[in-house]
């Protein structure tokens, strides 16, 4: 097993917030992974949450991975992958836990997804976590992802599904990053020093 | 749409190939049943048993619907055959025989749901649009009569914005609903969309709402205004 630090700050600062709440989380190149397993390990042990993983950034299995050599086992959470379905024999993975959609262009497809993840989930409480919006920025365009945000948080705010949002900052666009500081509720704030 | 498809209403259900016609008018056809209302399907484009076979994907379906006869599926080819109407073309003699063969079904097991997939391939035999037209028309006034909501399948070969929304350009005149499926293309991948262009007797959306076809039905969900129309108007391709 990896030794790894975790964050214990931002444990701290999630045991504050509601399930309606839609959390901002910025993270660096250098400390994408410590951040996000600093921030899914409380919603996981400490708060017994269920939920849902969408990943932009790496193939679930990878992810899945990294969690599994610092000891986290994840087999409760779901994964949508939107990056191995465009890679040649991608989606043959030995994961049940792991739901795959073409690209991260299928937007609507991911939120419908999630929202049937959840309907055939067994957990009271749950959370959407997406990894990362860096990354949906690289196909999508700038409006089209802030309207997508925008739709995304209030939909599980409605529901009272926490949604966590993961970004590097400096490698969002500005018209998404500026919009996501007014939709969101919280910011944990890890990211770089930003100048635009 | 608010409150669903109005009582005895005959609602158009037009769409390209592979966008969700018919998995759309199944689930209509099973959720009835899971109500306790009697359903017929009538099947012109693939055979029952498949139809049946495609059914078992929903979660909440269960063939204990089949055999209480609260689902009945009906091959039309065997109706054709049944009726002595083995011919490519029919006249007005055939379409009024057709008409009463359907509601006599519908009266006899008290359908109150009923799927035609699809209409299209069944208009192909009616070669004059006044014929397409007066069987529709007297088919649908007879099913609202009887209390039956119908669900109509035309397939079109394009659902984008200058498209017809029915094969012959008459049936959608007729209908009192209609509900267009399609895809829009994203950068080479298509999304399935579905729109309540017309549905009288309720208000509704008339926006494109993105759908996924999933075992608890179909799901949908606004589709994204910066991401609706498709290709080039929307990428600059």
């Amino acid at each position: 097993m990896i030794m790894f630090e975790l964050d214990q700050r931002i444990a701290e600062q999630l045991s504050t917030i509601s399930l309606n709440s839609s959390v901002q989380v910025r993270c660096g190149n250098s400390n994408a992974f410590m951040v996000t397993a600093s921030t899914m390990l409380p919603l996981m042990q400490m708060f017994e949450m269920g939920g849902v993983y969408i990943t932009a950034s790496r193939g679930a299995v990878e992810i899945i991975q990294a969690f599994e050599s610092i000891g986290v086992d994840v087999s409760n959470i779901q994964f949508i992958d939107l990056v191995s379905s465009g890679i040649l024999g991608g989606t043959d993975v030995e994961y049940s836990n792991i739901h795959f959609v073409d690209s991260p262009i299928m937007l609507e497809s991911v939120l419908l997804r999630t929202l049937y993840i959840l309907r055939t989930t067994s957990s009271a409480r749950n959370f959407v976590f997406i990894d990362s919006v860096n990354a949906l920025a690289i196909y999508n365009e700038d409006r089209m992802l802030a309207e997508y945000l925008h739709t995304f948080i209030n939909t599980f705010r409605q529901r009272e599904v926490l949604s966590i949002i993961l970004n590097v900052p400096d490698q969002t666009p500005p018209l998404v990053l500026s919009n996501l500081d007014l939709y969101c509720t919280d910011l944990v704030d890890r990211g770089q020093v930003v100048i635009h | 749409m608010r409150g669903g498809i109005p009582y005895g209403s005959t609602v158009l259900a037009s769409g390209t190939c592979g966008s969700g016609k018919t998995t759309l008018a199944m689930e209509f056809l099973v959720r009835g049943a899971l109500a306790g209302e009697a359903c017929a399907h009538f099947t012109a484009t693939e055979p029952s048993v498949k139809l049946l076979e495609n059914i078992r994907q929903y979660a909440f379906f269960d063939m204990n619907m089949v055999d209480t006869g609260l689902i009945n599926v009906f091959d039309m080819d065997v109706l054709y055959s049944w009726l002595g109407l083995d011919k490519s073309t029919f006249d007005l003699d055939d379409v009024h025989a057709l008409i009463k063969s359907i509601t006599d079904i519908v009266n006899t097991i008290g359908v109150t749901r009923l799927v035609i997939d699809s209409v299209t391939t069944l208009c192909y035999k009616i070669k004059s649009e006044q014929l397409i037209r007066d069987f529709l028309f007297t088919l649908g006034k007879k099913l609202a009569t009887l209390g039956c909501t119908t669900i109509l399948i035309s397939e079109i070969t394009s659902a984008t914005e200058n498209a017809h929304w029915s094969s012959f350009g008459v049936e959608e005149a007729i209908a009192d609903g209609i509900v267009v499926m399609g895809d829009v293309e994203r950068m080479g991948h298509l999304l399935r969309f579905l729109q309540v262009v017309k549905m009288r007797g309720t208000s509704h959306s008339r926006a494109k709402h993105a759908i996924e076809l999933t075992p608890l039905g179909v799901m949908l969900t606004p589709m994204l205004k910066w991401g609706s129309q498709t290709d080039s108007a929307n990428w600059g391709a």
